[in-house]
């Protein structure tokens, strides 16, 4: 087992990990990995595909639970809490699916209204001012009432943005936030990623690839790899560290510490000729 | 060293396995009704739709099963001169048999594999981990309200089924056929009992048969693995698996019951 130094938190710190170890179908993800993501800025954490950068996200929210380490997320330690103290830590948490996981059965107005109808006994004129209002704030007012596959893949991430922060979390989390967005769409999102940090004080973890955006909206940047923090820093000079992890994620170098080809045994061997390899 | 098991063995394994874990997930949906019930309106809105949206499949087939039931029997019977026993035969063997079993057949099909494709499809699309995270709990949001919408449902529209069926024989052997109206009802009412035949075959077993479809279209919708492919199979393995488990209790069923 990982020796770590139990994780407390500041109140500079929402969220600190400390010797995170994971290992999923006999592959580790994380290999003592440690991380403090300070409140009230945007932290970007990227990597290559498959490095774990969703998995770190599921283990923040406890819908996924490490082998060893600390996550204290406001001093909350997740692997411990029950079933209801992460269903209460969760209302104080936003999270923006890939893919938006937006409620197909329920128009716009309905999605962004579900928590607040689950969680509240709020009057329907209250619950009718919160969400106008959310929409407002993602540019969406006008499309309270159409159907999610109604939606472009921007406007359906807008939506699911408004209802990640209907309850007004302290923690927003958003998984690869820019993938398959236009240039036009790409830049609303960015926009209101940086509007919620800069007007609400929320805390947000992005997950992403694309550099040049990261660099427009966050504070802070993680590299991960091989299960570690390999790098991190200001994301406009993380780029000019020099080392090779960020050489080659940031110079999009085919082959490097990130090996071009998946592990596999001796290619003689696979061909059927033993001796191709020597 | 791995066991030595042949193809038989495995299926046999995966049986057990599955029907463990079917067994455990009952447990874990009868321990949600609880908080589920803070959901009626979704409980509600699933009865609307596995029950009221089932009628007109059930009523269709009802009517028909009812008609070529007694027209077969009409035919076998005018050989030994009784006719007029056809709706009391008919009646029997609505109530006993083909009324809780077809439903439930037809239920599974209709319903089940709805249930079964709407909740692989609400995990293949994050729903289901998006409730998750929005602090909702999904046993007691989405499976709990569809479970206990077909166990209300079931024994409703096998009492429709029933009806029609009964309906659909009427309207064969007294309006086409001749038999006297006064013959066909009198029949029926002096030989079909209200405890063996309507509390034991239609209502205790089709509050059975919705439990064990609705157990399984939940179930297989949760257990599925979330690509197309996967809902795709869920759906069959629904039909398939309620069909079989249907058929085998109605034989239990009927040997303790008789």
């Amino acid at each position: 087992m990982t020796d770590f130094v139990h994780a407390t938190t500041d109140d500079s710190t929402l969220v600190r990990i400390r010797g995170l170890t994971t290992v999923l179908n006999g592959k580790p993800i994380f290999d003592g990995l440690d991380m403090d993501i300070p409140r009230g800025k945007v932290t970007a954490i990227m990597g290559a595909s498959g490095t774990g950068k969703t998995t770190l996200l599921k283990h923040i929210t406890g819908q996924m639970r490490g082998d060893a380490g600390e996550i204290l997320v406001n001093g909350q330690n997740v692997a411990t809490l029950s079933r209801d103290q992460l269903f209460t830590l969760r209302e104080g948490i936003g999270y923006l699916f890939q893919n938006s996981a937006l409620l197909t059965d329920y128009d716009v107005f309905e999605n962004v209204a579900f928590p607040l109808r689950q969680h509240t006994k709020l009057p329907e004129v209250l619950i009718r001012n919160l969400v106008i209002l959310k929409l407002q704030a993602v540019g969406l007012r006008g499309a309270a009432s159409l159907m999610p596959g109604e939606l472009s893949g921007g406007m359906a991430r807008r939506v699911a943005l408004a209802r990640a922060i209907v309850f007004d979390p302290m923690l927003i989390l958003y998984d690869e936030p820019f993938v398959g967005l236009d240039p036009v769409a790409l830049n609303q999102v960015l926009k209101l990623i940086r509007t919620l940090n800069q007007t609400l004080g929320i805390t947000s973890v992005l997950v992403a690839h694309e550099l040049e955006a990261v660099k427009q909206v966050a504070d802070h940047v993680f590299l991960i790899a091989n299960g570690k923090v390999v790098a991190q820093g200001d994301p406009r000079t993380i780029a000019e560290d020099g080392s090779p992890w960020t050489r080659q994620f940031f110079g999009g170098e085919a082959d490097g510490p990130v090996p071009f080809q998946y592990p596999a045994g001796d290619l003689g061997k696979a061909l059927g000729f033993a001796g191709l390899a020597k | 060293m791995k066991p030595r098991t042949g193809i038989g063995g495995n299926l046999i394994v995966q049986s057990l396995a599955q029907i463990g874990s079917g067994g455990l997930f009952l447990l874990t949906l009868l321990a949600a009704i609880p908080r589920s019930l803070r959901y009626f309106r979704e409980t509600l809105r699933q009865l609307w739709f596995v029950g009221a949206m089932s009628l007109t499949i059930i009523m269709v087939c009802g009517l028909f099963v009812g008609m070529v039931l007694m027209l077969q029997l009409y035919h076998v019977l005018s050989i030994f001169g009784g006719t007029s026993a056809s709706g009391m035969v008919v009646a029997l063997s609505v109530y006993r048999e083909l009324g809780p079993v077809v439903t439930a057949l037809l239920f599974a099909g209709r319903a089940g594999t709805s249930i079964t494709a709407e909740i692989g499809l609400m995990r293949a699309t994050d729903q289901i981990d998006a409730m998750e995270m929005m602090a909702v709990d999904p046993i007691a949001y989405v499976a709990t309200p569809r479970f206990l919408a077909g166990l209300i449902a079931m024994p409703l529209l096998t009492c429709v089924f029933c009806a029609m069926a009964i309906f659909g024989g009427h309207l064969v052997g007294v309006t086409w056929l001749g038999i006297d109206n006064g013959t066909f009802w009198s029949n029926m009412t002096a030989v079909v009992d209200l405890r063996t035949d309507i509390v034991n075959g239609v209502l205790f077993k089709s509050l059975a048969f919705g439990t064990v479809v609705s157990l399984i279209a939940v179930y297989q919708g949760f257990a599925t693995p979330p690509t197309s492919e996967g809902v795709a199979y869920a759906t069959t393995r629904t039909v398939v698996a309620s069909s079989i488990a249907i058929l085998a209790i109605d034989f239990v069923l009927t040997a303790f019951l008789m």
